[in-house]
This record gives structure tokens, C-alpha cells and sequence, in this order.
């Protein structure tokens, strides 16, 4: 039983990392209508950058984490300026393409810049211990599980409420109606992307804290994609929540089934959801006009 | 100066070619290709090698991705199942290299009938994530069967010996991917002009439209999966047989991307593209390479720890300059120049 609750409160923390990511991907899915393969390569040039500045700079976390979210929302508008606008329009063959590309290059470029090594990032918070009934837990495990549900409630809250928000899924149904009603649809893909690259740092610095930084990093990305499909590619709410059942899936499978099954279990689960459901639990049905 | 081509009849209309000279040069290079491997070194050898497996499994991915439209991110795990057939058939087992060479091609397509049926429902981004999913799972299932595929630990094959001939020199073995390559080659291009290959296009280019003519797009895609893993597996078997070593670790994913950066640096759909990027790529890290090394000594020491590194980001590079300022790829440069030579000083 103590084993069994283990897995789930250690499934549900790693599954919040999980479901932040995958609510980035979410977010731009939902504005651009694409996956962005290198979400996972931005959260980790995000914790290299914070664990830089805590080693250089200042080891207070509201520092590393302010220096590193800024830094976040500047790659998400350069990567939005130079890399992606000028293939707005293109098929999307060539953007998927272009965010693959970008993945490959920013995930080599950890090596030139930083090393191969694993860093710890050590900011005095986050790897105290605390027992969860009979379990023991990390304090920066459950404060990542927190961050989650903060981050749903203020996605639900900015896209129903808000003016930007109900532009961007304006963008996100029809992008050439909505630049007729004046919105201004470069602006909120750069918003997209910045929000996007800043929740995928917050995921990348939730991380490092709780376990390290190492160049295999990027890896979180791929393993958020069974998330986000499971939620549904254009769910941002959705997208959360299947990161907390994927992240507890892939423990139970872990747990019970051996090593091995716990690296491939979240892709076999994309390979069976996009059978039953290829549209996600919460993502709407597309309905195709010829 | 060449007027305009009349086309009357169908065969001409579909022919691979309709000029004398094509034939003529074509040949002339296949000469030079076979008789190169008693003329260069060691070391271009080998590097002629590998650029002759590679286009065997560019032109396979070409089936899928460039025909069919379909994006791939998985041919890796087709090109390490097809090496694992080859040396599980071959090395474990002790039946002859053809039958190991038969088991490459089907072992790889009959696993892409496991990810072709699901993915036939969804289309581009969506293939693109089942596709790196199949690439890990794939992976973690040869790691886990280590009764079969020694796990972790890989296993040894030697050069082919079959049809009576020996291929264990490296100019013979040279060789064999020549006509690996060769035979690829005039397959996929006569695949292309078949009512398979019209219906492949039809779909990569407008998949509503296609079923409308009445194109079972579930059959022909799968068709192209199995085809397209069919020859990647080929491919996989002789880049196995060319690292004399079969292993996880000697097929990084880096190499899927690599073949959607041959494809796109060609021209998708062009096998004449495939071939053209495959030389692009491949020549593309040794040429930085050598560029550095006029740099100095830190230059050099940056290439040689950092080989794998600075290899993806030329490749994320030109993929990404590539899709921005010459979609068409090298292929269509090729088409503008020769157009420029045939016509000028008239534009058109």
C-alpha cells in the first residue's frame, strides 16, 4: 500500500512537469496551429540559465527564477521573430519542420555553450523533505504539483475573461477574420511564444531543482507529448490534467511492470489514444469541409 | 537551341527520360562509380560508401515523405529493425545473407503495418509524433528481447558472402551498395511513374480530392509505409553490415533527422533530389570540418569533442535555411541552371 501511494504522489509530481510543458505546447497549438517540437529544449537552455546565474550571479531563488523566466520570455521572441514569423503561411510540413530543426540545434547547443556534465541547481529550497501521510515527498515536488493547478486556473481565467486571451483564440479559430477585426495576429503568436517558452521554463526550473540539470534534459519534452495528446493538442486545461495521468501512468508502469516499461509506456499510450481518440479527451473534434 | 517537346503517346509522356544524352552520362557515371573503389583512398572509399547506404534510405524515406506527404520521424527505428533482422538472421542464426537481406526488408515492414494502421486516421503533426514514439519504443523492445538481439551488448556481422561472390573487401562491398543504391533508384523512379506512385502523388497533394477519383487512401498509404520501410530496412541491414557491428547506440535519432534533411536539402519528392542532398549532407561536416581546421588548433579541438554537436546544428541549419529561401531544394537550383544554360540569353 506504502509502495502503491509512493508511486502515485512521485507519478503526480513528475506529471505536473509533465502537464506544464505541455500546457506551452498547448498554448501555441492553440494560437499558431502547431506542435512545437523544441518545448522541451527551451525548458532545458531555461534551467541551464538559472543554474548560470546561481553559480555567477546570486544563489536567491526569487533571483535565479526572475533572471530565468526573463531570459525565457526573450528566447520565445527571438525564436517567434527570426525563426518562425517569416514562415507564417507556409505548409505545415515546413513549420513542423523548422521547429524540429530548431530543437536539434538548440539541444547541441548546450554542449558548446555549457558542458556534458550534470549540474545540481542549488538555490536552498526545494529537496527538504516532508511526509505526505506515510510518504515522504519533496517540498519542490508538491510545490510543482501547486504551480500546475495555479497555472490551469490562470490559463482558464486569461483565455475567458481577458482581452489578449479572447484574442488569441480568436487567432486560434480563424486567424485571417480575426486580423480583419484588428487583431493584430504577429503580436499574439509572439505573445503565444513568449508565454509559451516562460511556462516551459518554470517546468525546466521545477526540474532541476528536484532532481539535476544535464544535457539529456530534453528528453521531459518528449515525454509531455503523450500529455498533451491524451489532453487534446488544442485543450490547455486538458493538456494539464494529462500530465498528471500520464506522469502516474508511466510510475504504475514503472513500478509494477520494470525499468524499461517506464520510458516507452507514455508512447505506447500516444500510439493507442490516437487509435480511440485522435483528438485528445478535452480537445474538439476537427470537422473537415471540402 | 531545343524548341519545345512534343509528347503523342502516353509511353512518352511517362518515360524516364526522353534524351539520349541522360542515358549516355548516367552510364558514364555508373562506370566511374564502379571503377572508383580500385582509384581513391581508404578514406573517400568509405565515405562513398556510407553516401551510397544513405541513398537507398533516402530514397525509402522519399517513398513516404516526399511521394506520399506523409512525415516521418520513426525511419530510424525502421533502419535499426532492418539491421537487426540482417544480423539476427545472419550472426545468431547461420542462415545464408540473402535470407538475412530478405528478413531486413520484411522485419521493418511488417512493423510498419503495426504504426501505418493507426497513423492512417491522422495526418501531419500527428503522424510526425506516432512515427518518434514508434523510433523510442522500437528501441526499448530491442534492449528488452535480449535473448534474441543480445540487448544492450549488440551483435557482430561480418561482410556478406553470397551468389557466389565474396562482398568482404571494401571495394567489393562497395560495390553491393552501388547496386543497392542502383537498384533503389530505378525502383523508386519507376514506382513513381506506375499507377501506384500517380496515386501516392494524388494523395500527398490533395487527399480529398485523391479519394474522390476513387483512391482507397487507406491501402495506398499503407502500401507507402510498407514499401518505405521495406527499403529503409535494406538500407539499415547494409549500414549494420558497413559498422561490422549492430547495437542501439550505432543508430542515434540523429539519423532520422538526417534524412529529413537529405529529403528537404534535395527537393521533396525528387529522387534526383535524394541523391543530391544525400551528397550535400553528408560532405557538408567535412567540409566545416576542414574550413575549421584552417582556423587553427582550438577550432579543431572544438570539432573533434564536439563532432556530433556540430553535425545536428548544420543540419537543424540547413533545414531551417533551406525551408525559408529554397523550398524547391537543390533539385529546383539544378532545374534553374540548366534552364539558364539551355535557353540563354532568353529568360524562358
Amino acid at each position: 500500500m506504502r509502495f502503491l501511494a509512493e508511486i502515485l504522489l512521485s507519478g503526480l509530481a513528475i506529471g505536473a512537469i509533465y502537464g506544464i510543458i505541455a500546457i506551452g505546447f498547448a498554448v501555441i497549438y492553440k494560437t499558431t496551429g502547431l506542435v512545437n517540437f523544441a518545448q522541451g529544449e527551451i525548458a532545458m537552455i531555461v534551467a541551464y540559465i538559472a543554474w548560470t546565474i546561481s553559480t555567477t550571479l546570486s544563489g536567491n531563488v526569487f533571483v535565479v527564477t526572475g533572471g530565468a523566466l526573463v531570459a525565457a520570455v526573450l528566447l520565445g521572441l527571438v525564436i517567434e521573430r527570426v525563426v518562425m514569423r517569416p514562415m507564417l503561411g507556409e505548409p505545415v510540413f515546413s513549420t513542423v519542420m523548422v521547429t524540429i530543426a530548431l530543437a536539434v540545434i538548440l539541444r547541441s547547443s548546450i554542449n558548446f555553450i555549457w558542458d556534458a556534465y550534470p549540474q545540481a541547481l542549488n538555490l536552498g529550497v526545494g529537496r527538504d523533505i516532508v511526509r505526505v501521510g506515510a510518504v515522504g515527498m519533496r517540498t519542490g515536488q508538491i510545490a510543482v504539483i501547486v504551480m500546475l493547478l495555479a497555472l490551469l486556473a490562470g490559463f482558464w481565467l486569461f483565455f475567458r475573461y481577458s482581452r489578449y486571451g479572447i484574442a488569441m483564440r480568436a487567432v486560434a479559430g480563424d486567424d485571417r477574420t480575426a486580423l480583419l477585426m484588428g487583431i493584430s495576429t504577429g503580436r499574439v503568436h509572439a505573445v503565444a511564444w513568449a508565454a509559451s517558452a516562460a511556462i516551459s521554463g518554470i517546468a525546466g526550473i521545477f526540474f532541476a531543482i528536484t532532481y539535476d540539470v544535464s544535457p539529456a534534459m530534453y528528453e521531459i519534452g518528449l515525454k509531455s507529448f503523450p500529455a498533451t495528446i491524451l489532453g487534446g493538442l488544442d485543450a490547455v486545461i486538458g493538456s494539464g490534467f494529462g500530465g498528471l495521468l500520464i506522469g502516474v501512468a508511466e510510475n504504475l508502469a514503472g513500478g509494477y511492470l520494470g525499468s524499461g516499461t517506464k520510458e516507452i509506456a507514455g508512447f505506447a499510450m500516444i500510439i493507442v489514444i490516437l487509435m480511440v481518440r485522435p483528438f485528445g479527451l478535452f480537445g474538439q473534434r476537427d470537422i473537415e469541409r471540402v | 537551341m531545343r524548341s519545345g517537346t512534343y509528347k503523342e503517346t502516353y509511353g512518352e509522356l511517362i518515360a524516364l527520360t526522353d534524351s539520349r544524352l541522360v542515358w549516355f552520362w548516367g552510364a558514364a557515371l555508373m562506370v566511374v562509380l564502379a571503377a572508383a573503389p580500385y582509384l581513391v583512398n581508404a578514406y573517400v572509399l568509405s565515405l562513398m560508401t556510407i553516401m551510397l547506404i544513405t541513398v537507398v534510405g533516402a530514397l525509402g524515406l522519399n517513398i513516404l515523405t516526399g511521394y506520399t506527404g506523409l512525415i516521418s520521424l520513426g525511419h530510424v527505428g525502421f533502419l535499426v529493425s532492418g539491421a537487426y533482422g540482417y544480423a539476427v538472421v545472419v550472426s545468431r542464426w547461420g542462415l545464408p545473407p540473402l535470407a538475412g537481406f530478405v528478413a531486413a526488408g520484411v522485419v521493418p515492414a511488417a512493423l510498419s503495418l503495426v504504426v501505418g494502421a493507426p497513423s492512417l486516421r491522422l495526418r501531419g503533426l500527428y503522424l510526425a509524433i506516432t512515427t518518434l514514439a514508434f523510433a523510442f519504443i522500437i528501441d526499448n523492445l530491442i534492449l528488452q528481447a535480449g535473448p534474441l538481439t543480445n540487448g544492450a551488448r549488440g551483435i557482430t556481422v561480418e561482410r556478406p558472402d553470397m551468389l557466389g561472390l565474396s562482398f568482404a573487401s571494401d571495394a567489393a562491398f562497395s560495390h553491393l551498395c552501388l547496386a543497392a543504391a542502383i537498384l533503389t533508384l530505378f525502383g523508386t523512379l519507376n514506382l513513381r511513374r506506375s499507377r501506384i506512385g500517380r496515386a501516392l502523388v494524388a494523395i500527398r497533394d490533395n487527399d480529398i480530392a485523391a479519394r474522390a477519383m476513387g483512391i482507397n487512401l487507406n491501402a495506398y498509404k499503407l502500401l507507402a509505409f510498407v514499401t518505405s520501410a521495406f527499403v529503409t530496412g535494406i538500407a539499415g541491414a547494409l549500414y549494420g553490415i558497413n559498422l561490422s557491428y549492430v547495437s542501439v547506440e550505432g543508430f542515434p535519432f540523429l539519423l532520422s533527422i538526417e534524412a529529413l534533411a537529405i529529403l528537404i536539402v534535395g527537393g521533396l519528392g525528387s529522387p534526383l533530389g535524394a541523391i543530391l542532398g544525400t551528397i550535400f549532407i553528408m560532405l557538408l561536416p567535412e567540409v566545416t570540418g576542414s574550413l575549421l581546421r584552417l582556423f587553427g588548433t582550438q577550432a579543431e579541438a572544438l570539432f573533434s569533442t564536439g563532432a556530433q554537436e556540430l553535425k545536428s546544428t548544420l543540419y537543424g541549419l540547413v533545414i531551417i535555411l533551406f525551408l525559408r529561401f529554397e523550398p524547391g531544394g537543390l533539385v529546383r537550383i539544378w532545374h534553374d541552371v540548366r534552364r539558364l544554360w539551355v535557353h540563354w540569353p532568353l529568360r524562358f
